[in-house]
């Protein structure tokens, strides 16, 4: 009789656990680190033709910094497993020694991710006293 | 154009570590940048960048996972090569049996003889700077006779450190004899070495100090280091520093300043107290004769070398630093070299042990030559024990091939089917190893006790020695298995499931090959170890020339028990179990150094010849029972200019008939040179009076050589020991009466006393040693040789099961199958021994050139040792052979 009610403590304990997990892992999914952020948006700008090496070279471009393959991809990979991006093979070219190409493409839920950090950055802003920035 | 290509290395290296799924992408990319790169900016620049890119990508997310797929089928695979070993290793158990039986046997062996080696070889090895470590050694040669020494002058150890940059710091070593060690407030006399060092003697070697500091315990004058066991022995306890103990032959008193952890057994430098050179400094000789001591013999030095120094330059200076001090006499000429420290024990052959008192016993030497036998054996155990792995491995496979056949048949790969038998064989040898260390931990107690050593095998062995063994092993596994292995996983998979039989043709010759191998191994242990055994019982029983047996002889270590010679022989003389006692200066079969001298007829012009000399009285050979030729014994105390000699010394002077001819004996060996009686140079000049039958005075390793007896009161020699003939009617209170007089007339005296047939047996300890050992070893390879065969009866009288029974039924006896059986076995064998018995005569006779007197190389220790493996062989295969010719015709015909 006590077992009984013991083990249902605990069930009903691990329920609430597993139900608290999976919140707090809704909750991060929207979170973008600033190097993913980056990447989204850069992917958002080639829009279609967003592939590992046009996106290290926009990124290069536009914001003067230096992007490692390495990094960009481990980048991609996590923002893809979040399920921000899908991706597809493409062609290939010579110069890429016959391995082809991938390519990104923003899901409906990454939009929603880049929306919400948006949003966080704007309301962060908006709560920022003016007087700060003037002088 | 072609195509530039990035580093190869790096690009393998991103294949290896790349998670498979995005392998193709990521490949790309790179080859993409490298190109764009490579046109803007050279190859040089994207080369360089392309290593960049890819070491950057070696980070989690990219590096694949451990579980990746490949990984996962080997361990798999891994787990199915273990569980179908064990299952094989199970289903035939006499088969595994045997298989580990042998290996573990080999292995036992190999790893006693290993570790009885590389004590051996790793001898002095203790001290951190072993590999900096040399001691000096002086070649000498005047008028063209040579000297090897290990000895050098004060100067040249007090000099060098400061003329020499290569030299850092030099220790020397004085072994001057034995003397009374006591504590004065309860003096118990005990002969102790007396071994002098100096300062620095603790800091170029490593001895451990228990209690004390190493850098300033040999500094002071009147300092003295025992080591436990001794401090235990004359205070009963360890922690003395500070008491104060006195050797009798000083007038002053030593301080303890450090106590010594128990000697390592395997040093050369042997002594258990270290007394400070600076002791001596203040003494009068000792301020007179240092001051200009560069070349005597009174020092062993060892240097301490700065690392990456070269010896033989380091010698070459030592020698022109000698020279610019010190001028040879005429006709002599002198260099140094310098031994390294690691050489001392095994490659000393031919370099006189000096700065040592006579008294002193020298440093244990090894003998190079039996360490690569013993090497030699060892490996031949463990070869042996892999052949007959391999042998019965192949013998049982085509009870296999159906598994082998099922196994190709599904997909294996011949590289599984390799890895999977190698793993069987591995892990085969891996159970023996461990058998085989539990088995040695428990052999290695009667081991060491016989071998003399403090061997063991645990956690304290050697990491190196560990590493050695292990990797051994291993390498013995895959050895064993590889043969078997490439084999039988290069059938081809239909014909192993077509006829379930298959006749492996070809490598039943490799399998004869490997009996007669290993039964030739097997025999020509067997003679070695009959030659052994009896040249060791010869050289215990063979007729000396004198008696031995009975015989105590008793140390005189003080003046007073020698100057009172006369009355003391006197009572021992009176007790009437004594037979007969004679004082001389040295016995046969004397462990010590006997004492030579420089001798020609009187009137001669030739050069000088050596010859060993004893003191002996009057009663010497009739206490020893040597025989005297002619001419007469010693009588009386006017004999003093009398000499006897032995035949090769009387055929060395060319002596037939003793008839009072004057010898000219100029000079004695004193240390390592020869020194006059006189200071005027005069020789001593005694008439010979007597020759006495040779008999061996020294060790049947060495030639008789010439003898002269002088007479105990002769200025060459003094007396040494009392010899003491008894009945063997209770010897202890014998023993005791002796002790009694010896006490009365001198209570400093210990009493010392050896039995002369004890202390002649320690000449051959190690030859019996020796014995042992190798025929231990000779038993393991012939067992483990019995083993193979055994298998190899068993599964070939299984393949021809169906054979003996037509045979039986069309009427064949018993005496007739067993002889079909045994013939071919029997065959190999007979070809071992014509192999081997040629090999051994050469072998054995090369070996028992090392005995000055050893046994003839008789024709039936040959025959023995051949029918000994014929007989073996064929017992081993009786079993199964009878067996087989006894069993019923109907059991093995009746299914088919």
């Amino acid at each position: 009789m006590y077992d009984d009610f013991l083990s249902s403590i605990v069930e009903f304990n691990s329920i609430i656990f597993i139900h608290l997990d999976y919140i707090i892992s809704l909750m991060k999914k929207f979170q973008l680190g600033e190097f993913e952020e980056i990447v989204i948006l850069t992917i958002g700008i080639l829009n279609n033709q967003a592939y590992s090496v046009s996106i290290k070279e926009e990124i290069e471009s536009r914001l003067s910094r230096t992007v490692s393959l390495g990094a960009l991809h481990t980048a991609l990979k996590r923002l893809e497993e979040k399920g921000y991006l899908k991706s597809f093979a493409g062609e290939s070219n010579e110069d890429r020694a016959g391995r082809p190409k991938r390519f990104f493409e923003i899901t409906a839920m990454g939009k929603r991710a880049m929306i919400h950090a948006k949003d966080e950055r704007d309301q962060l802003w908006k709560a920022i006293p003016k007087t700060i920035m003037q002088s | 154009m072609s195509k530039p290509t990035p580093p190869k290395l790096f690009r393998r290296f991103f294949e290896w570590f790349c998670d498979p799924t995005m392998h193709d992408f990521i490949e790309g990319d790179l080859m993409e940048v490298y190109y764009s790169r490579f046109r803007k900016s050279g190859k040089r620049s994207a080369d360089f960048h392309f290593i960049i890119d890819v070491l950057l990508l070696f980070r989690p997310g990219i590096i694949r996972s451990k579980k990746s797929n490949s990984n996962f089928t080997r361990s798999v695979m891994l787990s199915n090569y273990l569980k179908t070993s064990i299952r094989s290793l199970w289903k035939s158990k006499l088969h595994s049996a045997l298989n580990i039986t042998g290996l573990t046997i080999g292995i036992t062996c190999f790893l006693l003889i290993a570790l009885y080696v590389f004590d051996e070889l790793t001898f002095d090895n203790q001290h951190t700077n072993v590999e900096r470590i040399y001691r000096v050694i002086e070649h000498k040669s005047v008028r063209g006779e040579n000297t090897v020494i290990a000895t050098s002058g004060y100067k040249l150890g007090e000099e060098s450190p400061h003329a020499i940059p290569e030299v850092e710091s030099v220790t020397r070593i004085q072994r001057q004899g034995r003397a009374n060690l006591i504590d004065p407030e309860h003096p118990v006399p005990f002969q102790e070495d007396i071994v002098t060092v100096d300062e620095r003697f603790l800091q170029v070697f490593d001895f451990p100090l228990l209690i004390g500091d190493r850098k300033t315990a040999l500094k002071e004058p009147n300092s003295i280091v025992l080591d436990e066991d001794l401090a235990m022995r004359i205070f009963g306890k360890v922690d003395v520093v500070g008491r104060i103990v006195q050797f009798n032959f000083m007038d002053e008193t030593l301080k303890v300043t450090g106590i010594l952890r128990k000697s390592e057994s395997n040093t050369s430098l042997i002594f258990n107290s270290l007394l400070s050179e600076s002791t001596f400094y203040h003494r009068e000789y000792f301020q007179e004769t240092m001051k200009s001591d560069w070349a005597s013999d009174n020092f062993q030095s060892y240097a301490l070398l700065r690392p990456f120094s070269n010896a033989d330059s380091v010698a070459r200076k030592m020698t022109d630093l000698v020279l610019a001090n010190y001028k040879p006499d005429d006709g002599t000429s002198l260099y140094y070299t310098l031994q390294a420290m690691n050489d001392v024990h095994l490659k000393s052959a031919g370099i006189v042990d000096g700065a040592r008192n006579t008294n002193v016993i020298a440093m244990p030497q090894g003998n190079p030559l039996y360490v690569s036998i013993f090497s030699f054996a060892a490996f031949f155990v463990l070869l042996i024990s892999a052949i007959n792995y391999t042998n019965l491995t192949t013998a049982r496979a085509s009870s296999r091939v159906k598994e082998i056949g099922v196994r190709k048949a599904i997909g294996a790969m011949r590289s599984n089917l390799i890895w999977q038998f190698l793993f069987e064989s591995i892990l085969t040898t891996i159970i023996s190893f461990v058998i085989a260390v539990l088995l040695v931990n428990l052999l290695l107690m009667p081991f060491n006790l016989f071998v003399g050593k403090h061997l063991s095998l645990g956690i304290s062995t050697s990491l190196r020695f560990w590493m050695y063994a292990i990797g051994f092993v291993i390498l013995i596994g895959f050895l064993s298995g590889s043969y078997a292995a490439l084999l039988l996983s290069g059938l081809k998979p239909v014909s192993l499931l077509k006829g379930m039989k298959v006749q492996l043709q070809g490598d039943f010759s490799v399998r004869k090959i490997l009996v007669v191998f290993q039964f030739s191994i097997s025999i020509i242990m067997i003679v070695a170890t009959i030659v052994l055994f009896l040249q060791v019982n010869f050289m215990n029983s063979t007729d000396l020339g004198f008696n031995k047996d009975l015989m105590v002889i008793v140390d005189i270590n003080t003046r007073a028990a020698r100057t009172n010679y006369e009355s003391v022989k006197n009572e021992m003389s009176k007790l009437a179990a004594v037979k007969s006692v004679s004082v001389t200066s040295r016995v046969p079969g004397e462990w010590k150094t006997i004492r030579t001298i420089k001798i020609r007829p009187d009137g001669s012009n030739n050069e000088h010849m050596v010859s060993y000399m004893f003191g002996a009285d009057k009663d010497f050979i009739k206490t020893f029972e040597v025989q005297l030729l002619q001419g007469r014994n010693f009588e009386s105390k006017n004999d003093s200019l009398s000499v006897i000699l032995n035949e090769t010394a009387a055929k060395m002077l060319n002596i037939t008939e003793a008839s009072g001819q004057v010898v000219e004996i100029p000079s004695r060996a004193r240390g390592n040179e020869y020194t006059p009686f006189t200071a005027d140079n005069s020789p001593f000049k005694p008439r010979v009076i007597g020759i006495v039958k040779d008999f061996h005075f020294q060790s049947l390793h060495d030639k008789i050589e010439p003898l002269l007896l002088a007479y105990n009161d002769n200025p060459m020699h003094t007396i040494d020991y009392y010899s003491v003939r008894i009945s063997s009617a209770d010897i202890q209170s014998t023993l005791d009466q002796l002790k009694a007089i010896m006490v009365k007339n001198d209570v400093e005296d210990p009493f010392e006393y050896h039995f002369l047939d004890d202390q002649l047996a320690l000449f051959y300890i190690e030859d019996g040693r020796r014995q042992t050992l190798l025929g231990w070893t000779a038993l393991a390879t012939i067992f483990i040789a019995c083993l193979g065969l055994f298998g190899l009866a068993t599964y070939s009288i299984e393949q021809r099961v169906k054979e003996i029974g037509i045979r039986k039924v069309l009427g064949a006896t018993t005496t007739g199958v067993v002889g079909l059986v045994s013939k071919d076995f029997i065959k190999l064998v007979l070809i071992a021994n014509i192999i081997a018995l040629p090999i051994a005569f050469w072998a054995t006779n090369l070996w028992l050139q090392d005995y000055a007197y050893h046994v003839s190389l008789d024709w039936w220790i040959f025959a023995v040792a051949g029918l000994l493996a014929i007989g073996i062989a064929f017992l081993t295969i009786s079993y199964q052979a009878f067996k087989s010719a006894v069993a019923n015709p109907v059991n093995s015909l009746r299914s088919e």
